[in-house]
């Protein structure tokens, strides 16, 4: 955990072990907020969450009172207005979501009334990733509890994904939870207007709902007084990689990368060098180990040429090949695209083929600035940010590693040999595609 | 944000919407057009072509899955894809024609989607109408820069007897799985897997078993799904192609016939937005091989001392001139409703001044009472409440009436049905009183049929003088005045209305002779009628007039071969009363009936004309108010309604009491049943079970259970067939179709063996 002078919230009075029963919840204070939003009505509350200004902590960053904004009044809406909770957490590096439901999961359930009753919702859902089993055993014991002590007005249902990544995009997600394919819808229409079951449907990820009953409790404008400007309050770091000791960390917006991994991570082990830092989990082009001193907020991020996406932070040091990792995360992204739309379905798969060839010292100096020019095809074509995520990330591989990519090429193998500590982290992307369609990238 | 309320909503705010219009620019043209229309749409009345391949109204809104219709518009930084986007007033709008960015989006879609393809043209059934070889021509870059080797799968896969799938050629576009899923709403076909290995497929390798399959093989924009009975066939410039109408049911779909050396090769949609919307029945699409079974008959064929046997036409017209001076005026015409107006008139004419009689066995059919509430079958889709007099289920009788009710519920109607297994639970025979008490009793549905804006009546079987009590409610609830209401009746045959006013126009006289001398039977419904069959057993000489000698070899005495509707010229009349024009798609192998006839007219002193243009002239002058075949059109018009009389309809009576056994037995005509069909091998999957449906109390009452083999016998006469629970078949009723129920009577009485 973090050191005492930053400020806790979502995780609070969890610091010394998990608030799971409903009693200790209360005792660390508990459904207050709950009791207060009540008190203040559902237009107060949305204005609190308003000046709050909590930016969404699944990725995008929207900010979650102007998107409720958008959501038409209880009054004038025709069909039941619903909250959707996003708990499908997959992205390679995030683990927070998942240490919230573990740890206080009232807060989130707590975080769901308050915003239900802030937007009028009339049912609320999670959509909670499928092999989260014990989070969701967890969660739903403590929604039992609640229930029990009559918490929760606006009825909760807890739904379980099926293991795939593209259910946690908003729109494939409503889609999922309607029993279809999980592909996602093409917008506009927004989720605001035109979302579940083709009813106004307000979705935000488990942090950001989490942190709604902190910003009842210190109000607002207090809230916002944390963190830094556009980027208020804190966030749930997941810190992993080639650092000593990984985990989540609650840090204001603004703490740098340096603070992150070294004062909270305890550093790189055996004092190597770092190489590079994944700033927002895999989807987030990568930044070269200079950038270290950077704020971590949205917007610093932003300008550096990544995005803070879930805050989701991978260290990599001097030991890895960067066009191993390169190719593992196309591999992810080749296998999780839904398959909707051309330029994902067809370009995830051919960058990894570029990509694999490159990495086995058979390709071209032409064939990697295909590699780039393939990415750049894919780059703002697609149906949703699946197919940009992968085209980012590769291509920030490329732009920050090229020395990398053609010593491949010039030597006709990886450069690291057996060394790179990457090696062998692959997916068995050949296994599956030879079975299925006869086609290997390996020719 | 304005845009989701245009999506769906109630035909009035569509309507609304319609007449508020808005100004866009489009690669520098302005149009005006309906606030809400489409961004493709929008650039096609200003003449800018945005390319598409997934994008297909017919099936749902837009999904923006293929990305060939990115455009740039100003104000968004992004590509958008223009089959999702409605245009907004003052939207500039630059396609790849003018916007580089567009441009690029345009070729890297073209490039994803040629990456894997085969480029097997000169082997896929597609060549010469496909999009996506098109599409490749104007857009794409003619060089591939794909090195791998390409996705390389099973192929073809047959996903059912006529439908084969191709999944390398396949782009993904989803249009069959929506077209599966929000029109024909069988759920057959989905994608399954994920990104590079999404492909679509069937459950477990299921057929894809549905009434309206075959639409997906003219959906598909590319070679991936085609009809297996068409594969290798010929190439789309070799057709000739005639502009017809589908023969089969009283929807009369509109078709393009298309043939080849003199052999139709396939039949494809010709929409009509009013009575088809470019959708057919797999019935009406794939039967068209019958024509070519070995079993037709092509030469006449008179009794012999065993079987028939062959004989020229020559010696065919001189025995039947023979039969019909023998029978001395007691002739009878049993006339099939799928005949043309033309050769029904040819026919009655033969029969009424040339031999001398005007008894005639007509189909059953609709009453001219419904002409006040004439409505095009496309208002189903914009009605608010529907309500389905169902004793034969609508998919039998008019197969495309039961998509439209798909499409009307989708659209936020009403659509109650009320017969053995409807909503509202009623017998076999008590249609007639269901209306009656709509019309005078209170009711919800009642109510809400009076509110309602626009309401539209079905009947579906359940006897031709439906249309009298049909109308008698039509009239109460005031739907002549409605715009948008009225009734339809749904008879059995494609045009019994309008052979019977073939019949009407060929005589005015009415001797009835008390025997039969001379049965004619006319084409293969009548002669399959058991009420036909019975006249044959009286008659002293019978001719039959039919393709295949199933039913009528059994007792005519003479067997004339004859062609089928999609050999024939001439007009029919369908449902709605819509007058449609078939053309002749092809020389046929038998001889026209109306060469022959007009020998045989000539021979009998009879007047006719030899062709089938002046036989409608003649007609038209009679009963049709002297209207002409030019005014029909590619796309026949509906007639006007007339104006509405008030009438005193016949009162309803309660069925008659069983006999025979217990349970009342609906003998059913299935959609797939038929010479037509019987004689289409690829169909066959498609037949009716040789199964018997019960409701689960009638079941549970004599220990069965769905899947059992059970007997089911009336006056002597036993079947053996399989149980089917039917939980919303109304107790005391069973179902059969007809060619399973062998002579059963009305009551039967079902038990195990």
């Amino acid at each position: 955990m973090a050191k005492a002078k930053h400020p806790i919230l979502v995780l609070a009075g969890a610091e010394q072990g998990d608030l799971r029963a409903l009693e200790d919840y209360r005792r660390a204070g508990g459904y207050a907020s709950l009791e207060k939003a009540r008190k203040l009505g559902p237009g107060a509350t949305l204005e609190q969450i308003k000046q709050a200004a909590v930016r969404g902590r699944g990725g995008a960053g929207f900010q979650m009172g102007q998107k409720a904004s958008f959501l038409p009044s209880p009054g004038q809406a025709k069909s039941p207005i619903y909250l959707v909770v996003n708990a499908d957490e997959s992205e390679p590096g995030a683990f927070k979501d998942r240490e919230i439901i573990n740890r206080v999961p009232h807060r989130l359930i707590e975080g769901i009334q308050i915003a239900a009753l802030a937007i009028g919702a009339e049912r609320c859902f999670v959509y909670i990733r499928g092999e989260y089993l014990s989070e969701y055993e967890v969660l739903s014991a403590a929604l039992a509890e609640a229930e029990a002590a009559k918490l929760v007005s606006v009825p909760i249902l807890v739904h379980r994904g099926a293991g795939a990544y593209i259910c946690g995009e908003e729109t494939a997600l409503l889609e999922s939870l309607e029993g279809k394919r999980g592909q996602p819808r093409s917008k506009p229409p927004f989720p605001a207007l035109v979302g579940l079951y083709n009813s106004p449907t307000l979705i935000n990820n488990v942090e950001t709902i989490a942190t709604v009953p902190k910003v009842i409790e210190l109000g607002g404008e207090a809230y916002a007084k944390i963190g830094v400007k556009d980027s208020t309050g804190t966030r749930v770091f997941s810190l992993s990689g080639d650092v000593v000791r990984g985990g989540n960390y609650e840090l204001p917006h603004g703490t740098s990368f340096r603070e992150l991994i070294y004062d909270c991570g305890g550093g790189i082990a055996a004092g190597r060098k770092l190489k590079a830092i994944i700033p927002g989990g895999s989807s987030s082009p990568v930044l070269p180990a200079d950038q270290v001193d950077l704020s971590m907020d949205f917007d610093s991020v932003q300008k550096a040429g990544s995005f803070l996406g879930s805050a989701s932070v991978i260290v990599i040091d001097e030991r890895a090949c960067m066009v191993q990792l390169a190719l593992r995360i196309g591999q992810f992204y080749m296998n999780e695209s839904c398959g909707k739309c051309t330029p994902c379905r067809e370009g995830t798969r051919w960058i990894e083929m570029i990509l694999r060839k490159i990495e086995q010292g058979r390709a071209s100096h032409a064939e990697l600035d295909l590699l780039a020019d393939v990415c750049d095809r894919v780059l703002g074509k697609c149906l949703c940010a699946l197919g940009d995520s992968d085209a980012m990330a590769v291509a920030s591989y490329v732009k920050h590693f090229r020395a990398e990519f053609e010593a491949h090429i010039e030597q006709g193998g990886c450069p690291y040999g057996d060394t790179s500590s990457l090696a062998g982290v692959r997916s068995p992307v050949d296994e599956i595609y030879r079975g299925r369609i006869g086609q290997e990238a390996a020719l | 944000m304005s845009a989701p309320e245009l999506v769906g909503g109630s035909a009035a705010d569509r309507e609304r919407i319609a007449h508020e219009l808005v100004t866009v620019t489009i690669d520098g043209r302005q149009v005006q057009v309906p606030k809400g229309t489409g961004l493709v749409e929008a650039a096609a009345a200003a003449g800018v072509e945005i390319p598409v391949f997934c994008y297909e109204p017919r099936v749902g809104a837009g999904i923006g899955a293929c990305r060939m219709c990115l455009v740039e518009i100003e104000g968004m930084p992004k590509l958008q894809t223009g089959c999702t986007t409605p245009v907004t007033d003052g939207m500039v709008v630059h396609t790849a024609g003018t916007s580089e960015q567009a441009a690029a989006g345009q070729s890297a879609t073209m490039e994803f989607l040629l990456l894997n393809h085969p480029l097997d043209c000169p082997v896929c059934d597609k060549g010469g109408e496909c999009a996506l070889q098109d599409l490749s021509f104007r857009y794409g870059s003619g060089k591939t820069r794909m090195t791998f080797r390409k996705r390389s799968l099973e192929k073809p896969i047959p996903i059912s007897p006529t439908i084969a799938l191709d999944r390398e050629r396949c782009i993904m576009c989803f249009r069959c799985t929506r077209f599966s899923q929000e029109v024909a709403q069988d759920e057959e076909l989905s994608a399954v897997n994920r990104g590079a290995l999404s492909m679509i497929a069937t459950f477990e390798d299921e057929p894809y078993r549905g009434p309206f399959s075959g639409n997906v093989t003219e959906l598909c924009p590319v070679g991936a799904l085609t009809s297996t009975q068409y594969r290798f066939k010929a190439r789309p410039w070799e057709y000739e192609q005639a502009a017809s109408v589908c023969g089969l049911c009283p929807v009369g779909c509109n078709v393009a016939v298309q043939s080849r050396e003199g052999r139709v090769q396939r039949v494809l949609s010709r929409n009509h937005p009013e009575v088809d919307r470019g959708w057919l029945c797999d019935k009406g699409r794939f039967s068209y091989s019958h024509l070519y079974s070995e079993e037709r008959i092509l030469t006449p064929r008179r009794r012999g001392v065993r079987e028939l046997e062959e004989l020229g036409w020559e010696q065919a017209l001189d025995e039947l001139e023979g039969m019909i001076e023998r029978a001395q005026g007691e002739v009878v015409l049993a006339l099939s409703g799928s005949e043309t107006l033309e050769l029904a008139y040819a026919l009655a004419k033969i029969v009424r001044q040339g031999a001398g009689s005007d008894r005639v066995v007509l189909p059953e059919q609709a009453a001219d009472a419904l002409d006040p509430f004439r409505v095009p079958i496309s208002a189903l889709a914009e009605a608010e409440e529907i309500v389905v007099f169902e004793e034969c289920p609508v998919l039998d009788r008019a197969p495309l009436i039961e998509l439209w009710l798909k499409q009307a519920r989708r659209n936020g109607a009403h659509v109650t049905r009320i017969g053995p297994s409807g909503d509202i639970q009623r017998g076999r025979g008590e249609a007639a009183l269901a209306c009656q008490e709509l019309a005078e009793k209170e009711s919800a549905l009642g109510k809400r049929l009076r509110a309602a804006e626009r309401a539209i009546l079905l009947w579906s079987g359940g006897g031709g003088a439906g249309g009298c009590h049909l109308a008698a409610l039509a009239h109460a609830l005031g739907l002549h005045e409605k715009e948008g209401s009225g009734a339809l009746l749904l008879p059995a045959s494609p045009n019994a209305r309008g052979v019977a006013e073939a019949w009407a126009a060929a005589g005015d006289e009415n001797r009835q002779p008390r025997q039969i001398g001379l049965l004619v039977v006319s084409g293969d419904e009548a002669a399959s009628e058991p009420q036909v069959r019975q006249l044959a057993e009286h008659a002293r000489a019978t001719v039959a007039l039919t393709l295949f000698a199933g039913d009528s070899g059994e007792w005519a005495d003479l067997v004339l071969p004859a062609t089928g509707y999609l050999e024939r010229s001439g007009t029919m009349r369908n449902l709605e009363g819509r007058l449609q024009r078939l053309r002749g798609a092809t020389g046929s192998p038998a001889r026209r009936e109306l060469s022959w006839l007009a020998e045989l007219a000539g021979r009998l002193g009879v007047d006719l004309p030899g062709s089938e243009a002046a036989l409608f002239t003649e007609l038209s002058a009679k009963v049709l108010d002297g209207i002409s075949l030019a005014s029909l059109g590619d796309r026949a018009p509906l007639p006007p309604r007339v104006e509405a009389q008030t009438f005193e309809a016949a009162r309803a009576e309660s069925p008659p009491t069983l006999l025979g056994g217990p349970l009342e037995l609906i003998r059913y005509r299935a959609l797939f049943s038929g010479p037509e069909v019987e004689h289409v091998p690829e169909l066959s999957f498609q037949r009716p079970a040789a199964e018997v449906e019960i409701s689960p109390e009638d079941a549970d009452r004599r220990g069965i259970s769905g899947g059992n083999e059970v007997v089911v016998r009336s006056n002597g006469t036993r079947v053996t067939l399989r149980a089917r629970i039917n939980a919303a078949l109304l107790p005391g009723m069973v179902r059969v179709a007809a060619e399973h129920c062998a002579e059963l009577a009305r009551g039967v009485e079902v038990s195990r063996p």
